[in-house]
């Protein structure tokens, strides 16, 4: 009973919040006729299907390699600093995508840090390679977050401890062990950054424009500069749903590569054992320094300078920038924005549990419907959600709220399913048994079962909400404003030095709490 | 464990508590008589004192105003339209090209404001009312023998360092491209020859001032009123007025005819042609439409495309374009 209530709860509100928005974008597409899908077709719009398709593919690869090697030294290898290493590999995410573009121009781009001080730059930065790179980067916390907690979750390092003691090395200890049982994991991270990367803008707008190098969402948003008239629109919704099609694509990919039955035994996680040294520690930090440091430096040098293009020394420093970045509504912007941000966090992963304690097929479904709508381009995503709700709730929060569930319920789902399918269906089957409902079973199942799980999928759909621009800023209305309005306003102002600054408030603001998740944990489960 | 529960209910109640506020303290959306509701795409820091300006000179009157980028504001009306009807009583534009196809759509209603008459002829048509003119200019670093018109971003002496806003996002770059198309020695020949000096297209005409500022380009096609800024705050930039003229556009003004309150939409555009609404529009670093206002004046001679043809024009102008940058 419980169960079956809880079951049409949660697809009613897929039906909702996902499955109308979407249906009401493909027929909005579809009655631009067929003028729209034939413009979304010719020759420079199937250059960005290409571009958008291979870029995404490869920050997928890039990511999760990155993301695996990175969690397996954490929370297998013990290494010195363990915690600090953590909090240096989550960083890039507290920086918003946008941002970091702007931040490795500044660092490896012509005039950077790097080409002022010893004269070189990143050759390539402007354009695929650069694009592919900066993204594969902001990609490897949300990599390293689900596979964290997946090792954390289910995985077995009693096998791993006999594999080693039955003479395998490290390597094939990995490969054989560990990697195939954190499949489930893996493909929840592939899954998440393909469509991350599907629907990027902000990194691609940045660093693709300069080259002429353009993808479906940069398209989307420059299509929406001349959506004045109908065909216009139509050539954004149609290039909307082909984004739908190919997110459609990757996950049931992903997702038949899992097969069915893993019944395996799940048992609680233990800290790896194999401690390494500090020395292996050295090309690890090397990375994290060129990856994370030296654009995060150049971005606070930004924040301080006085204007663009002054050396930043001393002598040019102010703080400025940070009073005009925090001036105007742009306290009650951050109110809004972190209270929208924590409860579509907190709603996404409530729903994500909710999902995956039903299990089965329908798991799977709402498994590939949220994904769907997580990577169409946001301001494509706001459209549909603006016609199907707009009457009722325009210019409120809800409304907002509402986008981000529909856009952010896959990084709830994902993590949680991914971890979910490591674990023996009797756990749920014994609980059910002894009369367990589903509220329940979150309880005394999921939450202790996923605790990692559930605390990274909350950090990722927090950050990621407090982050995310396009669609708040064509949905807000007066009172409503999040941050991403104040963010465009200052952008439209053209003074990065400004953006720069409230860009490094938005890192220190998002480092709390990732801090105190990271502090809290207890040493025992990892992350 | 119990830990990450009790947080979780913590932060969930927190949120529902001031979520619940927020949405109860949010405003009513329906327009009550004497508001003025406004989509604008113009900087903040322009429609603030503006509309405080407005409220001072019309006690109680409401006004509310949704501000984003272009495509935002482009989106949001179609969907409006989609639901029904736009959900504004007036558009306040960046530059004139959405303006002049909504108009095509017959979207706006005919006004004469009552200043209407300090106007110059070039910045307005029957529904479009200029309210400041913006000049697409050389920026340059100040380093640099100053450029003294458009040819000389094809120059030697700008190989590998000029950079363009993309006409098929900024609304500044599709003017020049619709005036340089047509002038005489230059056509889309000129964007060849920058394309062969090796100039580098960025989106927004903001983008280029900043790329120039940084060092990352040499001279670019930008806003004076970004260059200004960013001089005024210390950037090593300058701004060489093309001895061809700035080209100009102005940001118009415009009533839907759908306006709740025509009343209150017809006060508020006459506010901003007054004499006070200009005086707050060059205040915040703008040239005011009106020539009676002091304010930011052109350094030399000003040249306006013609925005009927562009907007007709806009798709061939864009692909001819194209061939040359592609993007």
């Amino acid at each position: 009973m419980g169960r079956r209530l809880c079951a049409a709860g949660a697809l009613v509100l897929l039906g909702l919040l996902v499955v109308l928005p979407l249906l009401r974008l493909v027929s909005a597409a579809a009655a631009g006729g067929t003028v729209g899908l034939a413009a979304a077709f010719d020759g420079p719009d199937l250059a960005a299907l290409i571009n958008t398709g291979w870029t995404a593919l490869a920050v997928t690869v890039l990511a999760v390699a990155a993301g695996t090697a990175a969690a397996l030294l954490t929370e297998r290898r013990r290494p010195p600093g363990r915690r600090w290493l953590r909090v240096a590999i989550i960083a890039p995410l507290l920086v918003p995508n946008y941002v970091a573009a702007i931040a490795w121009q500044r660092a490896y781009g012509r005039a950077g840090l790097t080409d002022q001080l010893l004269g070189l730059t990143l050759p390539g930065l402007e354009g695929p390679a650069g694009i592919v790179l900066v993204m594969a980067v902001g990609a490897i916390p949300l990599s390293y977050l689900i596979i964290a907690g997946g090792l954390a979750a289910a995985a077995e390092p009693d096998r791993e401890r006999a594999a080693r003691a039955s003479g395998a090395g490290p390597l094939r200890a990995a490969a054989g062990i560990t990697l195939p049982l954190l499949r489930p994991a893996l493909v929840a991270a592939a899954v998440l950054s393909f469509a991350t990367a599907a629907s990027a803008f902000g990194v691609p707008q940045v660093l693709g424009s300069p080259a002429g190098f353009s993808t479906l969402a940069t398209r989307i948003y420059r299509d929406l500069n001349f959506a004045t008239d109908e065909a216009a629109f139509a050539r954004v919704l149609v290039a909307a749903c082909v984004l739908l099609v190919l997110a459609l694509l990757a996950a049931t990919a992903a997702d038949a590569s899992l097969g069915r039955g893993r019944d395996r035994p799940g048992g609680p996680a233990e800290p790896g054992s194999g401690a390494s040294s500090a020395w292996a520690l050295l090309p690890v930090a090397f990375a994290l320094l060129l990856l994370v440091g030296l654009p995060l430096l150049a971005l606070v040098l930004e924040a301080l300078t006085r204007a663009a293009g002054l050396p930043p020394t001393p002598a040019n420093w102010t703080l400025a920038n940070f009073a005009a970045a925090l001036q105007g509504n742009a306290l009650r912007a951050l109110v809004n924005s972190l209270l929208l941000a924590a409860l579509a966090a907190s709603l996404t992963v409530a729903m994500g549990a909710v999902v995956v304690v039903m299990g089965g097929r329908a798991a799977r479904a709402v498994g590939a419907a949220v994904t769907a709508s997580f990577a169409i381009a946001g301001s494509a995503l706001a459209v549909a959600v603006l016609l199907v709700y707009g009457e009722w709730l325009r210019d409120t929060l809800a409304l907002i709220l509402i986008a981000y569930l529909a856009k952010f319920w896959a990084l709830g789902h994902r993590p949680l399913a991914g971890a979910a399918d490591r674990l023996p269906a009797d756990v749920f089957r014994a609980a059910r048994a002894s009369g367990a409902g589903p509220i329940d079973m979150l309880i005394s199942v999921v939450t202790p079962l996923f605790q990692p799980v559930l605390a990274a999928a909350w950090l990722l759909v927090f950050v990621t909400a407090i982050h995310e621009v396009t669609m708040s800023s064509l949905l807000y209305g007066p009172g409503s404003e999040t941050l991403a309005v104040v963010v465009l306003n200052l952008q439209q102002l053209g003074d990065p030095t400004v953006t720069s600054a409230l860009a490094v408030i938005l890192t220190l603001l998002l480092a709390l709490p990732a801090a105190a998740l990271l502090g809290l944990r207890p040493a025992r489960s990892g992350l | 464990m119990a830990w990450l529960s009790r947080w979780a209910s913590l932060c969930l109640l927190l949120a529902l508590g001031v979520g619940c506020g927020g949405l109860a303290t949010a405003p009513a959306t329906s327009a009550a008589p004497g508001t003025v509701r406004i989509y604008t795409s113009v900087v903040q820091t322009t429609v603030d004192p503006v509309v405080s300006g407005f409220q001072a000179a019309h006690p109680g009157s409401k006004v509310q105003v949704f501000r984003a980028p272009t495509g935002e504001i482009n989106a949001r009306i179609a969907a409006d339209r989609r639901a029904g009807q736009v959900k504004a009583d007036i558009l306040w534009g960046t530059d004139p090209l959405s303006s002049f196809q909504y108009d095509q759509q017959s979207l706006f209603a005919d006004y004469k404001p009552k200043d209407a008459g300090a106007v110059p002829a070039a910045y307005h048509t029957g529904t479009l009312w200029g309210t400041r003119l913006l000049n697409v200019v050389i920026v340059y670093r100040s380093n640099q023998t100053a450029p003294s018109g458009w040819h000389d971003l094809a120059s030697p002496e700008f190989k590998n360092a000029v950079a363009l806003p993309d006409p098929g996002f900024a609304g500044g770059a599709l003017a020049a491209l619709g005036y340089l198309s047509q002038a005489p020695g230059f056509g889309i020949d000129y964007y060849r020859s920058l394309k062969n000096n090796g100039a580098v297209q960025l989106r927004a005409m903001g983008d280029v001032t900043t790329g120039v500022a940084e060092a990352r380009y040499k001279a670019g096609m930008g806003l004076d009123n970004d260059i200004r800024t960013a001089i005024a705050k210390g950037s090593p930039l300058k701004l060489a007025w093309p001895v061809e003229g700035a080209i100009t556009f102005y940001s118009p003004i415009s009533i839907f005819r759908t306006a709740a309150d025509a009343t209150a939409a017809r006060a508020f555009v006459d506010f901003v042609i007054s004499r006070q609404g200009q005086q707050l529009i060059a205040g915040s670093g703008w040239q005011p439409v009106r020539a009676d206002v002091k304010g930011p004046a052109p350094l030399g001679a000003q040249v306006s495309p013609d925005w009927t043809a562009i907007a007709r024009r806009q798709s061939e102008l864009i692909a001819a374009y194209r061939g040359v940058f592609p993007g």
